[in-house]
């Protein structure tokens, strides 16, 4: 199968400067701060790719750029072959729109508080003139909401009527309401409690076999990605440390910092188990540390990672790997 | 009088009532909740959002605001009533004897002061010492919970700090007067995984070392699950299930409980389906008749819809709120199952 979305290098720097006059008086170069660094992944149709990473990993940065809600400063996007900065696919870039949506974190500042839930659903169906009468239209956002275990008759209530999880399933309507067959989904759970956290886990899980979707998962959460996700990207500090089937990335963990990241997480059935602290936290990203931006905090840290950054070979971008230095 | 005698509980709550008076009328946020918590020993108290852990936390602390107040039960520490004190002498337990860790470790520091002049004050008014000795345990404080160069760090305000080493300042300054028992609601919570790790080791060891008893709030059952002995499963204001943390994880008895429990995606087994309660935590405006999670409940029969489920002890130490295991019920709910 040909893959569905292809990002490659790409790139994201933030201006961090401090403002022109404090600038000048102090002499002080402008600041950047490289949020994404050099990232390639690809994703097929049908599969759920999951980011994962702690906070300022670049993650959400990546996902927004995805689905162009943040240009990027280099790079390219190429979603079933159609560029997402060529000048060129301009028209063809206007056509996948629709089949391209987002599900954002916090439901409750996803939606308009001031629109009825139908309004809301019905907006892509509208934007993107799909149904033209209203009759029609109100059929289709009833239709929606059944889908999502909501009841047709929920259109006429307000968001605030809803808890977090009822929410969330409206936002998931909304993102089916255009067709759409590519789903960027930025930590959808991890404002919900976990028994509704199943519950929106679940229904992705079978909107995806039923409709053949394809995700773009970006969570924090390890045993959430290993739930929901075929093949997994962790990423640190702005770049991609390793690219994996999920099972494999599981079972063997091959960047020490993925080795670090599964052996923090508490899990339900390990009560007692001696776990190894590891040390230190993410670096400011203004100021990354040279070579492998991982260095500081690797127990398999030599002169070469102190100096050298990394390429991404085969998977992972380790020199303790790439050398054999670690058992891969 | 603050160290408990010998098999005395730290803390031990009994019947807690909780009420917060609304123009929609009265609501119970805690609803006759029992518990005790030894000396050394770290209880977790889970549930989802609206559960009412973190207002039992307050309530020990004697935090509970208006139009929020304590209706009923008892809260005794080491012996000794705490919950009908007048305000100065709770004041004075208050970060003394019971130490106060929360989510955000930005908001519980004050931003204008130094590290040292917020741990002196804080020794300097529960013990008598000069203010030289005073910053002299604050550095050995700040040096067991791990913060590098302590001498040097002492001076930094808390915005210099990282989020997980803020946190460990949070936690010194819970440990300053050695207190008997500290309550840490969502300690790491807004942390990452990693620098999560690190904080529960660290809660864990300090526990051990001082033996001060904890009861550490959190909806992580991760979390409980690698630091608590003990482990109270809260809904609606009431405690549905308590007992020692394995048994609960590996075996839960309440029906709540066992889809919590499978409702968590794991990292060590592959999951074709996470167990999926229906519905959601009632409102506590609309807490049902009988017990308050019959109509969620995969085993639900006549008596639940109309009478509430008390404490039954159905393993040693492990008390569960379920009419399926009162013995008098369970002979019949046997039979009906196939």
């Amino acid at each position: 199968m040909s893959d569905f979305v292809e990002v490659k290098d790409l790139r994201r720097l933030f201006d961090v400067s401090k403002p022109l006059v404090t600038r000048l008086i102090e002499r002080a170069p402008k600041q950047y701060l490289k949020a994404v660094d050099g990232v390639s992944f690809s994703i097929r149709k049908g599969e759920t790719f999951a980011l994962v990473g702690e906070s300022g990993s670049g993650k959400s940065t990546v996902a927004r750029m995805v689905v162009g809600l943040l240009p990027a400063t280099e790079g390219t996007i190429t979603i079933d072959g159609v560029s997402m900065r060529d000048k060129a696919d301009a028209a063809a870039r206007q056509k996948l729109r629709r089949r391209i949506q987002m599900i954002f974190q916090d439901p409750y500042a996803s939606l308009n508080p001031r629109w009825r839930v139908e309004r809301i659903v019905a907006e892509p169906i509208r934007a993107f003139g799909l149904i033209t009468t209203p009759d029609a239209i109100r059929a289709r956002v009833g239709e929606l909401l059944t889908l999502v275990g909501l009841h047709p008759d929920d259109g006429r209530k307000f968001p605030h009527e809803f808890s977090g999880g009822q929410r969330q399933r409206i936002a998931i309507a909304r993102a089916l309401a255009s067709n759409a067959e590519f789903l960027v989904c930025d930590e959808p759970t991890s404002a919900l409690d976990v028994s509704v956290q199943a519950q929106i886990l679940n229904l992705m899980k079978e909107l995806q076999e039923s409709f053949g979707l394809t995700y773009l998962f970006i969570s924090h959460n390890l045993a959430v990605v290993r739930y929901m996700a075929t093949r997994i990207g962790v990423m640190y500090l702005g770049r991609l440390v390793e690219i994996a089937p999920a099972r494999e990335l599981f079972a063997r963990p091959r960047h020490p910092y993925t080795r670090m990241l599964l052996d923090a997480v508490p899990d339900l059935h390990m009560s007692g188990r001696t776990r190894t602290p590891v040390g230190g936290e993410i670096p400011n990203p203004i100021n990354p540390p040279p070579g492998c931006t991982f260095h500081p905090r690797c127990p398999l840290a030599n002169e070469r990672c102190r100096r050298e950054a990394p390429a991404f070979i085969d998977g992972v971008a380790c020199h303790a790997v790439e050398e054999g230095r670690v058992a891969a | 009088m603050s160290s408990p005698l010998p098999g005395q509980p730290v803390l031990s709550v009994r019947d807690l009532r909780v009420e917060f008076a609304t123009r929609r009328g009265v609501l119970k946020a805690i609803d006759g909740v029992s518990f005790d918590i030894a000396r050394g020993e770290v209880l977790g108290v889970v549930g989802e959002s609206g559960a009412g852990k973190s207002v039992t936390g307050s309530a020990v602390i004697g935090l509970i605001e208006p139009p929020g107040r304590i209706a009923g039960g008892e809260i005794v520490l080491s012996g000794e009533r705490i919950d009908n004190l007048p305000a100065e002498a709770l004041r004075r337990i208050r970060g003394k004897r019971i130490g106060m860790i929360f989510q955000d470790p930005l908001t519980s520091l004050n931003p204008l002061y130094t590290v040292a002049e917020q741990l002196v004050e804080t020794i300097r008014t529960h013990e008598d010492m000069t203010a030289r000795q005073a910053r002299t345990r604050a550095i050995d404080l700040l040096a067991e919970v791990g913060i590098p160069a302590p001498e040097r760090r002492i001076d930094s305000y808390p915005h210099e700090f990282s989020g997980g080493m803020r946190q460990r300042v949070v936690i010194a300054l819970a440990l300053c007067a050695g207190p008997e028992l500290i309550i840490a609601d969502e300690p790491t919570t807004a942390l990452d995984v990693s620098v999560q790790a690190q904080i529960i080791t660290l809660l864990k060891k300090l526990c051990r070392d001082h033996g001060t008893a904890v009861m550490l709030v959190t909806h992580d059952m991760g979390v409980i699950a690698e630091t608590a002995d003990r482990v109270a499963v809260m809904y609606a204001g009431r405690i549905a299930e308590i007992g020692p943390v394995r048994e609960v994880v590996s075996r839960p008895l309440h029906p709540y409980a066992a889809g919590l429990m499978g409702a968590i995606p794991t990292l060590d087994q592959d999951i074709g389906r996470l167990v999926q309660i229906p519905g959601s935590m009632p409102r506590l405006t609309a807490i049902p008749p009988g017990c308050a999670f019959n109509p969620r409940c995969p085993r639900v029969f006549d008596r639940c819809r109309v009478d509430r489920p008390e404490p039954i002890e159905h393993r040693p130490a492990h008390k569960v709120a379920c009419h399926l295991y009162d013995p008098a019920e369970r002979s019949a709910a046997l039979e009906a199952q196939p």
